[in-house]
């Protein structure tokens, strides 16, 4: 282990110390994982904030052509060794192998301590409860810090798809690329897991590549209309969410139609327009019917929603068994397809697969019946907040809620992609206990975040803004919040994109105009350029050398990445 | 080795002020170089002769009786010599000595505050580069333990005078590890004395 520096003093949080490094150009960059000892036990901590100990006057600074030093070595400061760096480290703690988490210590290296670098293996085997390849990994990506190859950054698909997932980024971050990912990783010969793919954009389609590859998964992709939910299935609440502000007197008639024709276990549309229709009918005894204009009107409404759906079917019974299978992805896109159909698709597919989990578990149905599903399913949801929006009731919520509550028992987990956290429901996000951020912009969707992601730090959060496309940073089932990057030769979800760098605006404030700016250095080693973004000017004085804050937004690729 | 001079006061337990010997004193009078600001001295003392003062040059201080007088001379400045030889020999050069630790024959160094004082007229000399070894290297490592003493003194100079000292034991044959702590000590007094002046932190 490379020794990197030595213990400061206490940091500014309670369980962070300060580290004077050796030198500046070790690539000790924030989220980088270093060891110290504590009580004589090597203790792993994330090193959260970096600045040099001797920064230059800022009138060495305003000269463009000249570089600081230069100006110090002309008034006689010509120490070629590079200003020393102090970095703040936080504590994560010290492994535990019997407990498989780290204990934090409860006290701070003493001030001298020797800090190193974690080495890869080290790193490796105490961020991974599994290596890549073994039965039951997923292999994401790589560890951001350390070069491509080096830390594996490997989810334990046990304790994904039983304790749920969530995929949080703001769009075009990469959050596709990673499902796709997570797809070929769960269908793997190490896992040949059983997924159900929702996709209300149709942007899934890319992953059918993965058939005939060597350990040959399989990908079903069904399109708009090829794959029926037989209207059998849907419940009364359902039919009320497709039929949406009946009136009170439409609102009776469905439902004592729905009761009538409702024998066992399902029903169907011709025998609900049968009790539609039987309800506009005179009464025994009576010239017309009370219901008759009633009835009509809510006939006309069920059969504009019905007639041209490609959804539901009376004669279409759903094999579940055919429908998810070990080691093949299904995805369903729903493109071209109503919001609320869409809704009430899922739930009536998501409440399908809970009563086929629950019976099957519970050995309550024969392996003959149409509802038997011996193995786990997992199934991830695009656009999740579509599906358990905040603030509102849709039928899909309940079910999904349902299923991240008490899904893990029937072995049937759910992965929740979404850009838009701050429109998920509450109780939703927090009961993903694995949890995949990248960047996001949002101030909204960060509090969102920051609120039911309790395993992920303030530092943490304050670099989602500026994480590149297919940066992430990891929650939970790791005993410690990883960052990573996905895999380049990853096939994608999204059109096997590859991640590369990105650019964008800010805002900048300075002397006299409030325009965006962009600005750059060409401090970086290679030919990449870091886009720095002004953010606002912290000198109130405006001086010619005005002090401003730059934020990192991110570097441009100048090569695509191999 | 030749003494540089003798004491003539002090201004403190720890400040001397010595008189570099001039033509006519001794043989071959020390040429500047010998005793410029940095030079480190030992002055025996004179209730333990086994035992000698280890100083430091820290300022250099040049006497004429010209100085003041401003009415003119009957005798030209070239014939000063043939006409008042004794007004030639009241030019001096003094040094400021700063006593640094004591060092006795067997080459046994303590870097604390001196508590014995040396005496007036005590000669100076330069001390060896064995001697400045055992000074600054006695059993112990490198230690400059009077760093911060120095520093501590009233003298403009004190910061210049310490990269001075660092300069010359980096010429000592000294460890890795030794050059190492001169390394981090020589950069922090750089940064302290070239670069802050300038408003750096």
């Amino acid at each position: 282990m490379a020794l990197i520096g030595r213990v400061k003093g206490p940091g500014p949080s309670r369980h962070s110390f300060s580290v004077v490094a050796f030198d500046q150009h070790t690539a000790l960059d924030s989220g980088e994982f270093v060891t110290c000892p504590i009580a004589g036990r090597p203790v792993l901590a994330r090193l959260v904030e970096r600045r040099p100990l001797r920064p230059y006057p800022d009138s060495f600074l305003t000269a463009p052509e000249l570089e600081p030093q230069h100006i110090a070595a002309a008034v006689g400061y010509s120490e070629l060794q590079p200003p020393p760096v102090e970095l703040v480290a936080e504590l994560i703690g010290a492994f535990d192998p019997a407990l498989q988490d780290f204990i934090n210590p409860r006290r701070l290296p003493e001030v001298g301590a020797p800090v190193s670098l974690a080495g890869h293996d080290q790193l490796s085997r105490l961020l991974n409860r599994r290596q890549p390849g073994q039965p039951g990994a997923a292999h994401l990506g790589w560890l951001l810090s350390r070069e491509p190859g080096a830390v594996p950054v490997v989810l334990d698909v046990a304790a994904l798809t039983s304790t749920h997932l969530a995929i949080i980024a703001s769009t075009g971050a990469g959050k596709s690329y990673l499902a796709g990912v997570l797809v070929e990783e769960l269908l793997g010969p190490h896992n040949r897991a059983a997924i159900l793919l929702l996709d209300p954009h149709g942007e899934y389609g890319s992953l059918a590549a993965l058939t005939g590859q060597p350990h040959q998964p399989e990908v079903a992709v069904h399109q708009p209309g090829s794959l029926k939910i037989r209207t059998g299935s849907l419940s009364l609440a359902d039919l009320r969410y497709l039929l949406p502000d009946l009136s009170e007197r439409m609102e009776y008639v469905l439902g004592q139609a729905y009761r009538q024709c409702r024998r066992g276990d399902g029903w169907s549309l011709a025998g609900l327009r049968q009790a539609i229709a039987a309800m506009a009918e005179p009464e025994a005894g009576k010239k017309s019917s009370s219901y008759r204009e009633t009835a009509n009107a809510l006939l006309w409404r069920l059969n504009a929603v019905f007639e041209d759906t490609l959804l539901f079917d009376d004669h279409a019974p759903l094999q579940l068994r055919e429908l998810v299978r070990p080691g093949q992805a299904t995805i369903l896109q729903l493109n071209d397809i109503q919001r609320r159909q869409q809704q009430v698709l899922v739930a009536a597919l998501l409440r399908q697969l809970y009563r086929a989990r629950l019976q099957t578990t519970q050995r309550t149905i024969s392996s003959r019946s149409p509802l038997y599903l011996p193995y786990p399913v997992f199934v991830l949801i695009e656009e999740a907040h579509h599906f358990a929006p905040a603030g509102e009731e849709v039928v899909s919520g309940g079910i999904l809620k349902q299923i991240l509550g008490e899904g893990r028992k029937f072995g049937l987990g759910v992965g929740l992609i979404s850009q838009r956290p701050g429109k998920l429901a509450a109780d939703v996000l927090s009961q993903c206990n694995t949890t995949c951020l990248l960047r996001i912009i949002n101030p909204v969707d960060q509090q969102k975040v920051r609120e039911s992601v309790e395993s992920v730090g303030q530092e943490l959060l304050r670099e989602l803004p500026a994480l590149s496309k297919g940066h992430r940073r990891g929650g939970s089932q790791h005993p410690a919040p990883v960052p990573g990057a996905t895999p380049p030769n990853a096939p994608s979800g999204a059109g096997h994109r590859r991640p590369r760098g990105l650019a964008g605006i800010l805002w900048t404030k300075n002397v006299a105009t409030f325009w965006p700016e962009i600005v750059t250095t060409t401090a970086s080693p290679s030919a990449i350029s870091n886009l720095a973004v002004v953010l606002f000017d912290d000198n109130h004085s405006y001086s010619e050398s005005s002090n401003c804050r730059l934020t990192w937004f991110g570097c441009q690729d100048t090569e695509p990445l191999s | 080795m030749a003494a540089l001079g003798k004491l003539l006061r002090s201004t403190g337990h720890v400040d001397y002020l010595g008189q570099i010997y001039g033509p006519g004193e001794v043989d071959q009078p020390p040429r500047p170089a010998e005793y410029a600001l940095g030079t480190f001295v030992q002055l025996p003392l004179a209730t333990s002769p086994e035992m000698a003062l280890v100083g430091v040059i820290g300022d250099t201080l040049l006497l004429s009786p010209a100085f003041g007088a401003l009415g003119p001379r009957l005798t030209p400045e070239v014939d000063l010599a043939l006409f008042a030889p004794d007004y030639v020999n009241e030019k001096a050069v003094l040094v400021a000595i700063l006593a640094l630790g004591t060092l006795d024959a067997n080459g046994q160094a303590d870097q604390s505050l001196p508590a014995l004082a040396a005496l007036t007229d005590t000669e100076f000399e330069p001390l060896s580069a064995a001697r400045l070894l055992a000074f600054h290297t006695a059993g112990r490592g490198l230690r400059l333990a009077y760093a911060a003493r120095l520093l501590a003194l009233d003298n403009p100079l004190a910061l210049a005078l310490l990269r001075l000292i660092i300069h010359q034991l980096r010429q000592l044959p000294l460890t890795a590890d030794q050059l190492a702590v001169l390394a981090v000590l020589r950069t922090q007094l750089a940064w302290q004395q070239q670069v802050r002046p300038f408003g750096a932190e």
